[in-house]
Parts: structure tokens; C-alpha cells; sequence
């Protein structure tokens, strides 16, 4: 296991990247395997309907857990944003506080999801919710209904898996003509072009289901990807080397444009066309909106920026200062030692300046949050937001920008937006980080429970080389993947998160379950305890880029509409 | 972990070095993940904190016999400490990491110990203590003599290091092994059969797969 053992230390090591990177290119390139949604799921259901066996006990180092995991375990899989951690806050917590015209939004909001099943029987679930956050041009103004129907997810499941099947089974058609043309021909530029035009030619003929081909008509070309520098470009989410920006995006970008100028942004479509990605160029507004942080009337945007900036501000003045007290001292300290050890192989983060920020963010977060306070992993929660909100001032690579070419004000801003928007993260997962950290605990349970419904073959191959699910999965849990995953795909999954309904509590759990059925072939392989925690804790993804989290999120939702409501099915 | 409470021994594949279990506690930002990454990867980089745990291993050749180590690497943080308990467990073998420059880490391995010591009857886990960070002589703020004296007034193994100069790093690693494999003689000879300080009750769990 000399390749997975890498730098192992739990991050994104320079010589874990190194090692990784061989096997993720095979996986990459590799026919067959690069398709893992399609035959996989098959298999999965195959499994699904035909063993039943009696659930043995397990985890028995943590006897507490279990026993809180089967209390839980019914509400849990009904969960219906009661539970502590549940993110609510995207909605309710709202900076300023309550805005009339917000609340209206946001009543509006949920009965036009609602009514996105209502509106056509036959085409529900992923499809139908692909097509209108995808095609966002091809939604029309008539969604005015007002519905108090159930939500979207209670809808039948077998429309859901028949959808969710369909979708998938297109997503595996379409990888495959590429890999073979690619395995016809060792002429790589060459067959580029013929790559190329074919998606060219998908994007012009404009049929009924764009929505599935569009956001796949990249992977394309996926095997044919140039190699990614080691330390990937995290300012740039397009790893797949594909054209700058094509038809559709240019399309999406205007969408968005729109949605944002528009006098009251209307929040339900801009989750909507947020859920398969936002465009960079806008994704610090949309963030903001997406969080809450901003109001949705533009009037309003101004001075609400302003007077939350000067509120932290406040803070800062009133509080930092005490960071060097007895009461405060072991919080500042943990955060000074850890903040230089954020990112460490990324230069931005090196800067006096920058460390400075997260140390006042993290700082004043942990004074005013004492139930949990800080605790280490939340440093990483920092830095998408730092990224995303600085990357409006700057137009190239992120990574190697020198902050003191910025103005004090621009400063300020990313700092304190950085701060409220991380505030509204973590008011939805804050029983992630209290006293024995509760709420990951349940999540890894929750994760246990629901691989051994959906791959009972990955989940005996754990038990039977003694494999605890904590022993992988709290860092999972503990930095919303963030370890595990290239800076640019964080942010990527985040605007899925932040467009999701309890996104961070609640389908990080599904998308969780999606990634490690993704890697269940290298798992299988593995025959003994130390290959399968090397493994798991150095999963080749440095080569993941938006198509990759496209997939991950597709199956990830597919799961949650299996599952989430659904606490008897297919229960071993 | 399960291992530890079963009362199924395992033996050693044949031809395969026995397994043992080792965990680094401490602290944050003592060293623990670079004494491990300098011992198993040869390296010293810039770590992110670690979360959880991390696992190596790596076999250590002793010329005669050799011993493969699980290494669990502990999250410093002490939030972190319910997690940390389930790594304890079925523990073999200890290395308490303090930093030489921070007075405030060397009485934290003091309580990690204590912790330990609540798992593990006293002398059950080799247990050795590590001043890591003496390339940084000049802020020391824990003498040499200090550590020697509460390692001495515990019976530990004590040594000091430097996982960036790649200083004792091994040398470490191969005492406590070398003297797992002397405890394991001993008891051996004088008791078989005994569990005090069974090697074989560690996780060898290629030798387990056929309980299932």
C-alpha cells in the first residue's frame, strides 16, 4: 500500500496528492470504471431486493452511540428539520432580522417546490428538478400558484427510482462514447476535435432533455483531461481543460444576471439554478443570498452589507482584545497554532494578513458560540468563503494572490462576510462541535445504517476486516469532506449545499453515502484492515472536478429521495 | 476497539510479523503527526491538524525478529478526547508527545497519561515519552532533566527528538518495539497464557478472518 499511504496525515499533502494521483488518472481514464453511476446502481438495487439478513450489532467500542443511534434512528430517517442541527437558518435565521418581504419570499419559495411534482405527474424527481435548475432559460413567470401540498419528497418512490435510474442510465450512455472513440484511437489531439465537435453538436441540437446531456457533454472529454497541477488551481473549478465557456453557460451566466438585478431576487429560482453549480463571476452575490446573510430586495443589499460589516467590526473592538485572557486564553491559543496549519500548501494562506483574518473570524465565532466554541476542523469551514468572496477582486489565480495589493475597505468585507456567512454554516451543524460531538456521532451512525441498506456487500467487507465507520467517516462528517476533496470541489458542492434544503446537516449525510459507494470497487479490492483505512483515508480525488461532483451529487440525491423519508425501506 | 474485549486470541499468520497497536497522544501541534510522517514516510512537511485519527503502519525490521505497527495518530485538540477513547483501546503500546518549547504540552502528556492509565492497568502498554522539537533548543522550556525525572518517576520510556532534523525519530519507534517483543518474551516464559501484555491480542486481524 506504498501508493495510498501518502501523506495520510489527514489533509491535502503534497506527497498523498503525489501518490494518489497515478491511480485516480487509471480510474480517471480507465473504460469501464469511469462510468461508476450506471452499473453500480444496478447492482446496489440487485442487492437492495435480495438480501435481508438480520442487522448485527455493531460498533461495540462505542456502546453509547449505538444505543442513541436506534432511538434516533426513526426520527432521524424522518426527519423533518426538528432535529438539533437541522439548517433552518437558510431560511429563518435571517440578517437583518426578519424582513417581511423575505418571509413572503420564502413562503413563496417553498410552495414553488413544492409545486415543481404537482405541475407534471409523470416526470418527478431528478429529472423534472434537473430540468428546471438546469435549463433555467427554458423556465417560464408562470409558477405564480400557490400550493400547501407535501413536500417534494414524499413523493412515490418507485417514479423516483424509475427517474432517478433513467437519469443515471443516460449519465453512463453518454460517458461511454467518448472512452470508446478515445480506445479506437492513440492520436490524443485528434481525437480531441472529434470530442469536441460532438459536444458542440450536442449543444446545438436543442432537444427536450438538455438538461441531462448539458451537464454531462463535459465529461466528454473527461478522459482525455490534461494532467492538473499538484496543487490545483482552486480559483479554477473547471478541471476538465474544457473550452472557456460555451453556449449554455454563457446563457446560465445571463440567468443569473438577471435573477440578481432583478428587484427582489427570487430566492426559490436562484436555489434552483444554483443546484448544479453557480458561474464564478457570480458566485460571491449568490453565496450571500443563498446563506441569507443578504437580503433578496436589492434596494435593501447596501446597507444591510454595511451594517452587518460595521456589527462585526463592533465585535471585534469589544472582544478580540480579550483573547489574551485567563477565560479565553486555551480557545486564542488553539486557533493560533492551528491557523498556519490551514491549507499549508497554498501561499495565499501563508500571509501574515491572511492567517490575521481567520484568527479574528474563528476567534470572535468561538467567544459567542460557547457551547461548542472552536473546535479544529471549523478553520477549514473558513476558507471557501474567504476564497469566494476575495475572488471578486481578483481576476487570475487566487491561490498566489498577494492580499496587500487589496484596500483596507475590500479587506474588511471579504473578512466580515467570510465571518457572517461561516456563522450561518454552523448554526445548522452546531451539534457537530458540542461536547462529544453529538451530531457527527449520530451522522456516522446514520451513514452506517444507510450503507448496509444500500451496498450490503461494502458494508460486510467492513465488518468482516473490523472496520469501524468512525474510524473514516467523523473526518468526513467533521469537515463536510473538505479533507477529502480539492479546494474547487468544496466550493462546487457547497452551491448544492447552500441551494439544498438542510444542506450541510442533513444531504451531506446522502453525499457521503454516494462517495464511498463511488470508491466500492477499490474497497472491495482491499483485503485486510490496514489496506482498507490507508485507502480510505487517501481516496484519490485530486483530479475531481465539477463533472465528478455532478455525478456524486446526482446519485447523492437520488439516495435522499430513496431514503430520507422512507425509514423502513429496504431495512435489513 | 472490539478486539480488545474479545476473548478470542488470535495468532500470527506464520511468516508474518506480529502486530502492534500504537497510539500517539499530546497535545496540538506538538508533533505527532510529523513523528509519524518523518518515521513512516521518511518526510517532514507542513501538516494540517489532524482530525480524529490517522492510521500508518509500518513494519519495523529488529534484525532477528521484526514487528508491525498499527500507528493511530490522535487528534491534539481536547475536544476531541471522546473520539480519542476508542483509539485507546486494544492499545499495545503509547508515545506521550510533548513540545520542548511549551511548558503547558509536557503537563498535558501528564494528564494523557492519566488518561491512559484509566483504560489500561499501570505497565499493560509500553509507554514511552517523547520532548519532541529539540531543533528548537532555544525556547526550551522543559530541561531534559525534567522529562527524564517524571519518565523515570512513572517508569516510561523517555526520549527527546526532533521530527524536522530527523533526530531519535526511529530510534524511538524500534525501543518501543524492541521492547513489546521483551515484554512478550518475558511473559512468555514466565506466565504463558497470561494476558498482561499479550502481542498477539492486538489487532492481528488477518488471523481473524476466519471467524467470519
Amino acid at each position: 500500500m506504498a501508493t495510498a499511504l501518502g501523506g495520510g496525515l489527514g489533509g491535502w499533502g503534497s506527497a498523498h496528492i503525489q501518490d494518489g494521483a497515478p491511480r485516480s488518472w487509471e480510474r480517471v481514464t480507465g473504460g469501464g470504471e469511469a462510468a461508476w453511476a450506471g452499473p453500480q446502481i444496478t447492482g446496489s438495487w440487485g442487492r437492495l431486493a435480495g438480501h435481508r439478513r438480520p442487522r448485527r450489532p455493531t460498533n461495540q467500542a462505542f456502546p453509547g452511540a449505538r444505543a442513541m443511534a436506534a432511538d434516533n434512528s426513526k426520527q432521524f430517517w424522518k426527519r423533518s428539520a426538528k432535529l438539533p442541527g437541522s439548517i433552518q437558518p437558510v431560511y429563518g435565521a435571517q440578517h437583518p432580522p426578519l424582513d417581511p418581504r423575505l418571509t413572503k419570499n420564502f413562503i413563496k419559495e417553498r410552495s414553488k417546490v413544492n409545486t415543481v411534482p404537482l405541475k407534471s405527474k409523470k416526470a418527478s424527481s431528478f429529472h423534472e428538478f434537473a430540468r428546471n435548475t438546469s435549463d433555467a432559460w427554458d423556465i417560464g413567470d408562470d409558477e405564480e400558484e400557490d400550493f400547501s401540498s407535501p413536500s417534494f419528497q414524499t413523493l412515490n418512490s418507485k417514479v423516483a427510482l424509475a427517474t432517478a435510474a433513467q437519469v443515471l442510465e443516460n449519465h453512463s450512455k453518454l460517458r461511454v462514447k467518448p472512452e470508446r472513440s478515445q480506445s479506437t484511437t492513440s492520436d490524443v489531439p485528434a481525437n480531441y476535435k472529434v470530442i469536441k465537435s460532438s459536444s458542440d453538436a450536442q449543444l446545438s441540437r436543442n432537444s427536450s432533455d438538455t438538461c441531462l446531456r448539458n451537464p454531462l457533454h463535459k465529461q466528454q472529454s473527461l478522459p482525455l483531461r490534461p494532467i492538473i497541477p499538484l496543487v490545483a488551481r482552486i480559483s479554477d473549478q473547471n478541471a476538465s481543460g474544457a473550452p472557456p465557456m460555451t453556449v449554455r453557460e454563457k446563457t446560465r451566466l445571463e440567468k443569473f444576471r438577471q435573477l440578481l438585478s432583478s428587484h427582489n431576487t427570487d430566492l426559490d429560482e436562484l436555489r434552483k439554478c444554483s443546484w448544479p453549480g453557480v458561474p464564478r463571476e457570480v458566485r460571491p452575490v449568490t453565496w450571500r443570498l443563498l446563506s441569507g446573510y443578504l437580503p433578496a430586495n436589492t434596494e435593501r443589499r447596501t446597507l444591510t452589507l454595511q451594517r452587518k460589516r460595521e456589527e462585526y467590526f463592533g465585535f471585534i473592538e469589544q472582544y478580540y482584545d480579550s483573547r489574551n485572557e485567563e477565560h479565553h486564553q486555551d480557545t486564542y491559543r488553539q486557533i493560533h497554532i492551528d491557523i498556519p496549519r490551514t491549507n499549508p500548501l497554498i501561499p495565499l494562506f501563508q500571509q501574515p494578513l491572511v492567517q490575521e483574518i481567520f484568527e479574528r473570524i474563528l476567534f470572535i465565532w468561538a467567544i459567542r458560540h460557547p457551547a461548542s466554541g472552536y473546535v479544529q476542523g471549523i478553520n477549514d469551514l473558513v476558507t471557501p468563503f474567504f476564497v469566494v468572496f476575495l475572488s471578486e477582486y481578483v481576476e487570475e489565480d487566487v491561490e498566489n494572490f498577494d492580499v496587500t495589493t487589496l484596500s483596507q475597505d475590500m479587506l474588511r468585507s471579504i473578512e466580515a462576510d467570510s465571518f457572517w456567512c461561516m456563522s450561518k454554516l454552523l448554526d445548522g451543524i452546531q451539534d457537530n462541535y458540542t461536547f462529544a460531538q453529538p451530531g457527527i456521532q449520530k451522522k456516522v451512525k446514520a451513514l452506517e445504517e444507510l450503507v448496509s441498506r444500500i451496498d450490503e456487500q461494502v458494508h460486510n467487507h467492513f465488518r468482516r476486516y473490523e472496520v469501524e465507520y468512525l474510524q473514516f467517516a467523523f473526518r468526513w462528517m467533521n469537515n463536510l469532506l473538505m479533507r477529502e476533496l480539492p479546494l474547487r470541489c468544496t466550493i462546487r458542492l457547497w452551491d448544492t449545499y447552500q441551494s439544498e434544503p438542510e444542506g450541510f446537516s442533513h444531504f451531506h449525510l446522502y453525499v457521503c453515502a454516494a462517495f464511498l459507494i463511488k470508491w466500492r470497487k477499490e474497497i472491495l479490492d482491499e483485503e485486510d484492515f490496514q489496506g482498507l483505512l490507508m485507502l480510505l483515508q487517501n481516496l484519490p480525488t485530486i483530479h475531481w472536478g465539477n463533472e465528478e461532483i455532478g455525478l456524486l451529487l446526482a446519485e447523492a440525491y437520488r439516495l435522499k429521495y430513496m431514503f430520507a423519508d422512507a425509514p423502513n425501506h429496504y431495512r435489513r | 476497539m472490539a478486539q480488545a474485549d474479545s476473548p478470542f486470541q488470535p495468532r500470527p499468520v506464520p511468516g508474518q510479523p506480529s502486530v502492534s497497536k500504537l497510539v500517539l497522544l499530546g497535545s496540538g501541534s506538538v508533533g505527532k503527526s510529523s513523528l509519524a510522517l518523518r518515521y513512516v514516510k521518511h518526510d517532514f512537511k507542513s501538516v494540517v491538524p489532524t482530525v480524529g485519527c490517522a492510521f500508518f503502519t509500518k513494519v519495523v525490521d529488529l534484525g532477528a525478529s521484526s514487528l508491525k505497527l498499527e500507528i493511530w495518530d490522535t487528534a491534539g485538540q481536547e475536544k476531541y478526547h471522546s473520539v480519542c477513547h476508542l483509539y485507546f483501546r486494544g492499545a499495545n503500546a503509547a508515545l506521550l508527545v510533548y513540545d520542548i518549547t511549551q511548558k503547558d504540552s509536557f503537563h498535558k502528556a501528564q494528564q494523557w497519561l492519566a488518561e491512559l492509565e484509566k483504560e489500561h492497568p499501570v505497565g499493560e502498554v509500553v509507554v514511552m515519552l517523547v520532548g519532541n522539537k529539540t531543533d528548537l533548543g532555544e525556547q526550551r522550556e522543559v530541561t531534559l532533566q525534567e522529562g527524564k525525572e517524571f519518565a523515570e518517576s512513572k517508569n516510561l520510556l523517555f526520549m527527546e527528538t526532533s521530527a524536522k532534523l530527523n533526530d531519535q525519530v526511529s530510534e524511538v519507534f524500534s525501543t518501543v518495539a524492541q521492547e513489546l517483543l521483551r515484554r512478550e518474551k518475558v511473559r512468555k516464559s514466565h506466565t504463558p497464557g497470561n494476558e498482561a501484555v499479550d502481542l498477539n491480542e492486538g489487532p492481528a486481524r488477518q488471523a481473524r478472518c476466519c471467524a467470519h
